[in-house]
């Protein structure tokens, strides 16, 4: 049975805004359409302020280095974004504290061509993860 | 490539600190049960997961998922391990 949106204006982490220097990282290799399909999810689910929210998630460098960051979190993705905070807000898109810390949503207006290529162009060129596969269970000592 | 029980981005998570996309996107909504274990991502990237739970949110139904570690290579390795004569 369907329910209503989460409202997240409420639950947004009372915290500041990461630093224009803080980097956040994606997991992926993304296109316009994936991102449009993501950020529709996401506006399927969540509302801000009555309004869905159309956005994508990311992951701010927090309190951990960054390899222990990609260890945990994104060790089964190949190649990861990791532009600055900065970067973001300075192309105009705003992060919300969404979810658990180091959680962010990276908030769309309007989802359309030109904002999803604004946004790709935003999170720079994709590059090889250096921790993929590091959190693994068993493997043969010689693989 | 992977052939996924159900398209997500594992980089999503909310509240609960779990993954969560719609069980509209799974091949097989039945599949997709508390406990279950399963494949999420997209062709590209892609993992294996346990289902948490299912909640009703907006249009649809959402699904919790619990990231396990490894890549999906590797349970096919420990499956074939364990089925070697």
């Amino acid at each position: 049975m369907p329910g209503e949106r989460i409202e997240q204006r409420l639950r947004l982490r009372a915290e500041q805004p990461p630093g224009a220097t803080t980097l956040v990282v994606r997991g992926g290799h993304d296109t316009p359409d994936k991102l449009r399909t993501h950020a529709e999810r996401a506006a399927r689910a969540w509302s801000l302020d009555a309004v869905p929210l159309l956005g994508i998630s990311v992951f701010a460098v927090l309190g951990v280095p960054l390899d222990d960051l990609l260890r945990r979190r994104f060790a089964t993705f190949r190649t990861i974004y990791l532009p600055s905070a900065g970067h973001l807000t300075g192309q105009g898109f705003e992060l919300l504290t969404t979810g658990q810390a180091p959680h962010f949503t990276v908030r769309l207006r309007r989802a359309d061509d030109h904002e999803l290529s604004r946004l790709l162009a935003a999170l720079g060129a994709p590059q090889p993860n250096p921790q993929y596969a590091r959190s693994m269970i068993w493997r043969r000592e010689e693989d | 490539m992977y052939r996924v029980d159900i398209t997500a981005d594992l980089n999503d998570e909310d509240e609960t600190g779990y993954v969560w996309t719609f069980l509209d996107e799974a091949r097989d909504p039945a599949q997709i049960v508390p406990g279950a274990l399963i494949v999420a991502g997209d062709a590209e990237a892609a993992a294996v997961c346990q289902v948490i739970d299912l909640a009703p949110t907006g249009d649809g139904m959402i699904v919790h998922l619990r990231l396990l570690p490894g890549l999906v290579d590797d349970y096919r390795a420990l499956v074939e391990r364990s089925l070697a004569s």
